[in-house]
């Protein structure tokens, strides 16, 4: 239990469940069964896309272009399905493909070339989403076959769990054991500390680099395909309005964008955050502007949180090195 | 079905540049505001301009986003290219007069198609839905599917769109025309994407699909999530009034869940606009007395047409839409052009 | 290094120019209407915004840091100035003013955070604009400004030199040499680049490494609101949706120029007028594109692919002559 608290996480835990019980309490609604489905399917999708900019993050980068890969993916996926008639497993599979190797051709350029991934991002989400809407003209594909759109709805039994968010969950847990089992998750974030040192203990960048990056495409071509599966159309503006959450969460949950620091946890917490006060701000009738504003607000908040802790946590250093 | 790219089919193309000359010289460019499938139509009805008048080109051309810099960048340069003729879904009511005054300058005929500029402008006309006017009848459908009382939701597009605004009086206009008994409890805007357009409307759906009994929608991905979210709730409780043949909507209507849709006539915009401009290059004039309508925005109104379709007739729609451009096109010369 | 008329064939500058004109000589010759007077006092509009855009983001850039908010504070600054000019009746200059200080403001909030938190501006701009852009909705609930003085809005559409050259331009390449001799010539200029390029360095050498860049966001924010200034007399209106949704249209050009004409996104580099050719080259490219009908879709993806060959030609350039510079 005492271990507990000492987790980066744990205060972002008490937020989550403060916030949820007061928006409970002053709305009964909050916690109505449709509510509930509409708030994890909601975070579904939120969940991956967060995970994607995050193991960028941990790396010291950031990538730019995940809305891009999650767009053209989609449209991948269902024109695939709808124009080449190819069936639904096939088609995942392609997606899952275009996205590593969007991913691939991100980290590749940016370890050879050695310019920053920001702007290699910046270049390939233009190259990206002008693929999308060079093959699109800016049209939706409509004809989703019946099982992807069904997988969309379901929910479990009676619950109101959507099916949709089981795959977020079992890949949440897979990132979790990979960032913090696996010897490439250490190295990740080794690199993220700082690459020198990383170089100097034998850990290659271009692997290191590249992994990550791959991964981040990876998880784009899920989350673009499970909004395909949730809009139950392939639209090419999917993806577009993905960049400012997916960094919202990982910030919101602590990680610096220098690298090296994040958490699977803390970052699943940031986008529940993000995702009941979103929901919080609809059902309170609030202005659909000021959830703009809000989570601007969120992210600089919790700027100013984790520099205030770094601070503290030096301070204490100090305090026992004197001794 | 998709096509990758039609690709132009004019023939040659006479460069020569009599103003007199029979019609064959005339470069139309069809640009809307932005990718949106409302326009897809335009691409379609330019071709059969060309084959059915005689144009020399009437292209759809469409700016990468919904952004008018780049819509004005991609006209300057179809000038620049010798197109000499522009019909324009306006990017701003009022920004894009601007443009339009500098092409009149330059001897080049604009007209604002499916969505007005606000006057003194230099479009040779407006043509296209009477927007306000068919947010009303739908409205009005609305309130009669829900027997003159209840709750309404309006859901609704772009805010920058010069449309949006008067879809909102409109739709107001009805409901306080039906006395006390509607009421609109929430104007979701600037949804027409659809991945906000999933959020909004869903969270909505949410925390007050239980209070409300009717929706309207005034914008095209607005109508199709509307559509999809009372499909996937099963729910025929909530009346819904839809716009345009979206087939998500269509089937919606089909299967019971919407009520019915407001169609518009994009094709016959493209059509009847193409050879308007022609006739305008030819060296026809708009007559001073033609049947103007006037709207908040322009008194040089063309109404393109609009009618509403439930389940009984939704099959037929592409028919009704045809009846419509053929019927406008019958009088346009006598009504509106001094040739 | 220091012998600039010589090395002048190996800078940037020069791959750039000539560039320019064997694209220039390339779409005239190739396409019909290039040289049309329509469509090079039409470049001449967008390459005046363009080197704004990019000259804004440039002296950001060059702390090491980037300003994501830079099309929010630009359209903060033209829906303040509509206001000012169509509700409030304020003057066309004293509005203008107003304006500038608008956006230095916002840019002064964006350097303020950066330099409290330390976190990269990357991170604090990512928040700002969207707290910007949310308030500039909120206020305006996003209705344009569209009854501005006439006086304000012929500038973007006055035509100079035989009807070929937009005023526009003449304010970019005056905003250039204006920032060539602030960074060359003054005592400010050059702390600038030192708290850029070696912060530790300057701060030794007794720079207030924060207020520099404190100034340079601020001179970011000064010039987003000028290219905002442009933008509004050219559009004839302040539109909120002016910069594309939370302002990001303008990210493409805004790294795109100063990028391409060799300003150093690790910092403490930066090329006034090579960002300006910077601009100069991606206008045409995107105009010949237009021209060439590669089709509107395909646009972006040309744009794409020529930043990436921009940043990958600039890293070989400077591979070789780091090698010359060595061999020698």
């Amino acid at each position: 239990m005492a271990a507990l608290f000492k987790k980066d996480w744990f205060g972002l835990l008490i937020v989550v469940i403060v916030s949820g019980l007061a928006i409970a309490v002053l709305k009964p609604a909050f916690l109505s069964p449709f509510n509930l489905y509409v708030l994890m399917v909601s975070i579904s999708y939120m969940l991956i896309i967060a995970l994607a900019q995050m193991i960028i993050i941990a790396i010291g980068q950031m990538n730019l272009s995940v809305g891009a890969i999650g767009g053209l993916v989609a449209i991948s996926f269902s024109g695939l399905m709808e124009v080449q008639q190819v069936s639904v497993p096939v088609a995942v599979l392609i997606g899952l493909i275009i996205g590593m190797l969007c991913g691939f051709l991100n980290g590749y350029i940016t370890v050879r070339s050695g310019i920053s991934a920001f702007i290699i991002t910046l270049a390939t989400l233009y190259i990206f989403k002008g693929i999308n809407l060079g093959i699109t003209e800016a049209e939706p594909f409509y004809n989703i076959p019946e099982t992807v759109k069904n997988f969309g709805n379901a929910k479990i039994g009676n619950t109101p769990i959507p099916f949709l968010i089981i795959i977020p969950i079992i890949i949440t847990f897979l990132m979790w054991i990979f960032m913090n089992r696996t010897e490439t998750g250490r190295h990740m974030l080794a690199y993220g500390n700082s690459v020198q040192s990383a170089e100097l203990i034998g850990i290659s960048s271009s692997k290191v680099v590249i992994t990550a990056h791959v991964i981040s495409g990876f998880l784009a071509a899920i989350a673009g395909m499970l909004v395909v599966c949730r809009l139950q159309l392939g639209t090419p503006n999917i993806g577009d309005s993905w960049l400012l959450p997916s960094f919202a969460a990982p910030v919101i949950g602590g990680a610096i964008l220098a690298g090296g620091k994040v958490d699977v946890i803390a970052t699943s917490l940031g986008v529940l955050i993000v995702a009941i006060i979103s929901q919080a701000l609809v059902i309170f009738k609030i202005d659909p502007f000021f959830v703009q504003i809000f989570l601007g607000v969120m992210i600089l908040l919790a700027v100013f949180v984790n520099r205030y802790r770094e601070y503290k946590q030096e301070a204490r250093r100090k305090i026992f090195s004197s001794e | 079905m998709k096509l990758l790219f039609s690709i132009v089919t004019s023939a040659a193309v006479l460069v020569s540049g009599s103003a007199f000359a029979d019609s064959s010289d005339t470069k139309v460019a069809l640009v809307p505001g932005g990718p949106h499938p409302y326009f897809a139509a335009w691409e379609r009805a330019g071709q059969d301009a060309v084959k059915d008048f005689g144009l020399g080109k009437a292209d759809y051309k469409v700016p990468a986003e919904w952004d008018l810099s780049q819509q004005n960048e991609l006209i300057e340069s179809l000038v620049g290219k010798g197109y000499n003729a522009v019909l324009v879904f306006p990017g701003d009511a009022v920004g894009t007069n601007k443009i339009l005054g500098e092409l009149d300058d330059a001897g080049i005929p604009t007209a604002a198609l499916a969505g007005c500029v606000e006057q003194p402008t230099k479009a040779k006309m407006c043509f296209g839905t009477d927007t306000g006017h068919s947010a009303y009848l739908g409205t009005k459908q609305l309130i009669d599917a829900m027997g003159g009382k209840g709750k309404i939701a309006h859901f609704t597009g772009f805010l920058v769109d010069p449309n949006t605004t008067l879809r909102i009086k409109a739709v107001e206009k009805a409901v306080a025309e039906a006395g006390g008994g509607v009421e609109i409890i929430q104007v979701i805007a600037d949804i027409d994407a659809y991945e906000p357009a999933d959020e909004k409307i869903n969270a909505f759906m949410a925390a007050q699909g239980g209070e409300v009994d009717g929706i309207v929608t005034t914008a095209w991905v607005p109508a199709v999530v509307a559509a999809q979210a009372l499909t996937n709730m099963g729910d025929k409780r909530i009346k819904m009034v839809g716009i345009d043949h979206d087939e998500v909507v269509l089937t919606a209507i089909k299967d019971g869940f919407v009520h019915g849709t407001m169609l518009q006539n994009p094709y016959g915009q493209g059509y009847i606009g193409s050879y308007a401009m022609d006739k305008i290059r030819g060296g026809c004039t708009f007559k001073a007395d033609a049947p103007w309508k006037a709207t908040a925005q322009t008194d040089q109104f063309i109404d393109s047409g609009t009618v509403f379709v439930d389940s009984s007739d939704v099959d037929t729609y592409v028919d009704a839409m045809r009846g419509i451009s053929l019927e406008i096109l019958k009088t346009f010369e006598d009504d509106f052009l001094d040739c | 290094m220091n012998k600039k008329i010589p090395n002048f064939i190996y800078t940037n500058q020069f791959g750039l120019l000539c560039l320019v004109l064997i694209f220039t000589l390339i779409f005239s010759t190739s396409t019909d209407g290039f040289t049309s007077r329509f469509n090079i006092f039409a470049l001449s509009r967008v390459i005046a915004i363009d080197i704004m855009i990019g000259l804004a983001m440039m002296v950001v850039i060059l702390t090491g840091g980037l300003n994501l908010a830079l099309g929010a504070i630009g359209v903060c600054a033209a829906m303040f100035g509509g206001w000012c000019m169509e509700v409030l009746g304020i003057p066309i200059i004293p509005s203008i003013l107003l304006m500038l200080g608008m956006g230095s403001f916002l840019g002064w909030i964006n350097g303020i955070i950066t330099v409290k938190t330390g976190v990269h501006s990357f991170v604090v701009t990512l928040a700002t604009m969207s707290i910007y852009f949310g308030f500039m909705t909120m206020l305006t609930e996003a209705e344009a400004f569209r009854r501005l003085p006439e006086l304000f809005t012929d500038f973007g559409s006055a035509k100079l030199f035989n009807k070929y050259v937009s005023p526009l331009l003449l304010v970019s390449v005056a905003t250039c040499f204006a920032l060539f001799y602030l960074f060359r010539f003054t005592d400010i200029g050059r702390k600038l680049i030192a708290a850029g390029a070696n912060p530790e360095a300057a701060e030794l050498s007794g720079i207030s490494v924060n207020r520099m860049f404190i100034y340079c966001h601020m001179l970011s924010g000064f010039l987003g609101a000028l290219a905002a200034i442009l933008l509004t007399t050219r559009i004839g209106a302040a539109i909120p949706s002016m910069a594309g949704q939370l302002g990001m249209d303008w990210l493409l050009p805004a790294f795109l120029a100063p990028v391409i004409g060799g300003t150093l996104l690790s910092g403490g580099k930066l090329s006034v007028f090579g960002t300006m050719l910077g601009a100069v080259l991606v206008t045409l490219l995107t105009n010949g594109l237009y021209l060439l009908d590669v089709g509107e879709f395909w646009i972006r993806f040309f744009l794409g692919i020529i930043l990436l060959l921009a940043v990958l030609l600039d890293r070989t350039r400077e591979y070789f002559t780091l090698k010359s510079v060595i061999v020698s």
